[in-house]
């Protein structure tokens, strides 16, 4: 019996100190993607999934024929642990990848063929290299990452070593001569159409093409200046991924201990959840670099502002809908600014302008004036007291605008809150020109002629309680320039539309509607009455937040263009094509600390493989992230 | 509302179809000189142009602006007046409707062949192109071969199938006139006008992108007294 004992509480401190893919997860990570119920995925080939956005960093790997007639399900990856993507800026670097459970080494570096073994600094980790990307296994875990040193660090320390070895202006150098622009300049002709650069599996920047390699320097010993940045690119990208593998594998700092948010969703049952550090994204942004160095104090006052900016979200596969919820978060001085904004009353009269068998419409409701208030007592003191006189100024510039503007006149004229819809296809009437001809010569005139063109019909409008002040302006128009006609209860815009179709303008029952539909301004410019949509239609919205958007995708998703997406975009949508179905958003009240989304698509009939959806909705996460 | 901009102007993309109508019309004098016209209408297509311009790329590549066709064009145009035996070049662009006019005289059809096959080369960055190594028009005196130039043939059948299918509302035509009348001609398509001095061949883009040889030519002129 004691024996037993001993043998089940050591199975048990095995248990619960066994690692898990998200324990790899670096604290550099500003945003995760995690697949937690990976068995949707079995179904799924290898060479559908490296297609996705998010399998980016790998697909050189992977599109190598090795992933060639296999499912995820030969890959060696454990099913029973999550998949965590992720993407991050550090202050030097950006790092991407993934983390994953290993459930069969053979059989995921069949899959990884072109990682060799490398030495491990770590005792336990097992670490393999193709090229730029890595893999380290720590018993059971993996996690493949890449690091990519900031071009701003690169450029700053090639320039330091370039200079100090007492070389000339940099872009003396032949890649910037005139003579090189010409050259480039006539080879890809002047108006060509660019195509999409591929990058090279084996360097982190895309080389050129090998007649355009610059020449050899004339002292084989010396580097030129991009040899040489090579050079210093390679030296970081090394240093880096020691600190990068120090912070995981010696010190521990990973995202679930470093951020208590990213730990407690990943309790969350559902299919996939996500989590997006915004602060970290802001502060890698180049304007932010550029205030903390030019401006601390004011950058480090932004920083508070920004700091617990976080979305963070799950993604629910039921039998007959997918759902995704998203909670944003952030710091009370920035929440106080949104919770104002949403406090606003849902504006009922819009409804009269959806017409029933609308396609998509959307609703949004905000208050700018309180909005402007908060953030005018939140935001100015940052300007005024900052060390800045620039920033100062803008301050002080703020405070006498805020003194001088009538805002009550602003802000009763322009609300806020606005609505469009978008009404299907139908045929308006344009101009053409056509070319008559005489048939004793064959000698032809042009001719201006009436036409009609397919167009897609939409609405949209703007809450308003001071009607006097557009009107003022439309007035104006109408008597100043010849395009702009008063029709009583409307104003026609000519070609206002594409050049080519006329705009219709309506002021009345507190609204500013535009509009390329004819029939509503002529017929209906009080509003569609019972061929309207119904309150009851719009419940949630009248209910809800700040958003609220529905569309009837067996409609809206058959009439999108394919033409302006890439095929894998096109997959993508291609999920919905077909199927009838409904997409809804709608957003919770905003309190200081946070806001609620939830999109629901709710489909009939049966999906064939919902691992795809799952993959779908994270890839579009990753893609609006990035 | 970017992103709403993109979505009308895709709307806008997919909803409209796409209608091209040019005309080219040949006029040849018996020393072998002559002027030539080329005209493109796509007015009928404008809201659908407008949408393109409107956004940045368009099935993965790049849109130029309105800017730059001006700029290519005007090239174009300085191009073609420093060819030998070519006079009067004019290109006239109406960027309201869409509707390109491109008109010039020339010498000799080889000058006016060759002036177009030097700005195509040049286009192409130099490189040589084989379909460019015969004439397409031929004129003895009394009688003139026309055919399509094989570039062209070349160029459509780099055109997508999708888009292909959209010239089939567009119209072809193709008029060639001379200072005294026509005896007879070849291609059963072609349409003699009541003066008996030129000649129309019509057909939509789309059959001659799947047949060129449909506005292939003999013209055989009456011999003056």
């Amino acid at each position: 019996m004691k024996i037993f004992l001993t043998a089940l509480s050591l199975i048990s401190v095995i248990g619960l100190n066994a690692q898990q893919s998200e324990d790899l997860v670096p604290q550099e990570a500003a945003s995760v993607f995690s697949i937690n119920n990976i068995n949707l995925l079995q179904k799924v080939s290898l060479d559908q999934l490296v297609q996705y956005e998010f399998m980016e960093e790998v697909q050189d790997e992977l599109f190598d024929g090795s992933t060639s007639g296999k499912t995820i399900k030969d890959s060696g990856i454990d099913f029973d642990q999550k998949l965590n993507i992720f993407i991050g800026p550090a202050d030097d670097y950006f790092v991407s990848g993934l983390t994953f459970g290993i459930a069969n080494k053979d059989q995921l570096f069949e899959v990884f063929d072109d990682f060799e073994p490398i030495e491990s600094k770590y005792a336990g980790v097992e670490f393999y290299s193709s090229y730029f990307n890595r893999i380290a296994i720590k018993g059971n875990v993996g996690i493949l990452y890449r690091i990519i040193p900031s071009g701003n660090v690169v450029d700053d320390l090639t320039d330091s070593i370039w200079y100090a070895q007492g070389n000339g202006y940099r872009w003396d150098d032949y890649y910037y001569d005139d003579h090189y622009y010409e050259e480039e300049y006539e080879l890809e002709g002047e108006f060509e159409f660019i195509e999409e650069m591929e990058t090279e599996e084996n360097t982190t920047t895309p080389i050129d093409e090998e007649d355009n390699l610059p020449e050899a320097g004339e002292d084989p010993t010396k580097k030129t200046y991009y040899e040489l940045r090579d050079s210093v690119e390679m030296a970081l990208q090394n240093g880096f991924m020691d600190a990068f593998c120090d912070n995981i594998f010696v010190k521990g700092n990973v995202l679930t201990k470093t951020s208590p948010k990213f730990k407690k969703q990943l309790n969350s049952e559902s299919e996939g959840t996500f989590f997006i550090d915004n602060s970290k994204n802001l502060k890698s942004n180049n304007d932010f670099d550029f205030m903390k160095r030019r401006y601390p104090s004011f950058y480090y006052r932004m920083d508070e502002l920004y700091t617990g900016n976080t979305m963070s979200g799950e993604i629910h596969i039921n039998e007959n809908s997918i759902e995704m919820e998203l909670d944003t978060e952030y710091g009370e001085k920035l929440g106080s600014v949104y919770k104002e904004m949403t406090d606003s009353k849902f504006d009922k009269s819009v409804l009269k302008y959806i017409p029933e068998d609308n396609q998509s419409f959307f609703t949004y409701n905000v208050d700018l004036r309180k909005a402007y208030e908060e953030a005018f007592r939140v935001i100015l003191p940052i300007f005024s007291e900052s060390e800045s006189r620039d920033l100062s100024t803008f301050g002080l510039t703020l405070e006498l605008l805020d003194e001088f503007i009538n805002k009550d006149a602003l802000f009763d004229s322009y609300k806020g809150s606005m609505f469009g819809s978008f009404n299907g296809i139908q045929r308006v009437k344009t101009t053409k020109i056509i070319w008559d001809y005489d048939d004793e010569t064959f000698d032809y005139i042009e001719k201006e002629v009436e036409a009609e063109e397919d167009m897609p019909v939409f609405v949209f409008g703007f809450s308003t309680d001071r009607h006097d002040i557009p009107e003022k302006i439309m007035k104006h128009l109408c008597k100043n320039m010849r395009q702009f006609h008063n029709m009583g209860e409307y104003y026609i815009v000519d070609n206002a539309v594409m050049n080519a179709a006329p705009l219709y303008i309506i002021n009345k029952n507190g609204l500013f509607i535009y509009t390329n539909d004819e029939v509503l301004a002529k017929l209906y410019s009080d509003g569609y009455g019972k061929n309207a949509i119904s309150k009851k239609q719009v419940k949630k919205g009248m209910k809800g937040g700040a958003v609220y958007a529905r569309a009837n995708l067996s409609k809206a998703i058959a009439e999108l263009p394919k033409e302006i997406f890439n095929s894998r975009e096109n997959e993508m949508i291609d999920v919905f094509r077909g199927k009838s179905g409904t997409l809804e958003l709608s957003s919770s009240k905003s309190t200081k600390t946070g806001t609620s989304f939830n999109l629901s698509y709710q489909f009939e009939g049966e999906y064939d493989n919902s691992g795809t959806y799952i993959l779908d909705l994270i890839n579009s996460m990753y893609v609006i992230s990035k | 509302m970017k992103y709403l901009r993109v979505l009308i102007l895709a709307l806008i993309t997919l909803s409209v179809t796409g209608c091209i109508e040019i005309i080219d019309d040949l006029t040849l004098n018996m020393d072998g000189s002559g002027s030539f016209k080329y005209n493109i209408n796509l007015s009928s297509s404008k809201v659908k142009i407008n949408s393109i311009l409107a956004l940045d790329s368009l099935d993965g590549k790049r849109v130029p602006s309105i800017g730059e066709i001006k700029q290519k064009v005007s090239r174009l145009n300085e191009k073609l007046k420093s060819e030998s035996g070519i006079s009067n070049v004019s290109l006239t662009a109406d960027y309201t409707n869409y509707v390109f006019k491109f008109s010039c005289d020339f010498a000799s059809l080889a000058e006016l062949q060759s002036a177009i096959k030097t700005i195509a080369l040049s286009e192409n960055g130099g490189n040589s192109i084989p379909e460019l190594d015969h004439n397409w028009l031929i004129f003895s005196g009394s009688q003139l071969n026309r055919s399509v130039p094989e570039i062209a043939i070349k160029k459509t059948k780099e055109i997508k199938n999708s888009d292909r299918l959209m010239l089939k509302e567009g119209t072809y035509t193709s008029i060639t006139r001379f200072e005294t009348e026509i005896e007879k001609f070849d291609n059963d398509k072609a349409k003699l006008s009541a003066n008996k001095k030129a000649i129309m061949l019509r057909t939509d883009p789309y059959s001659l992108t799947q047949n060129p040889s449909l506005l292939d030519n003999t013209i055989y002129l009456k011999k003056s007294e």
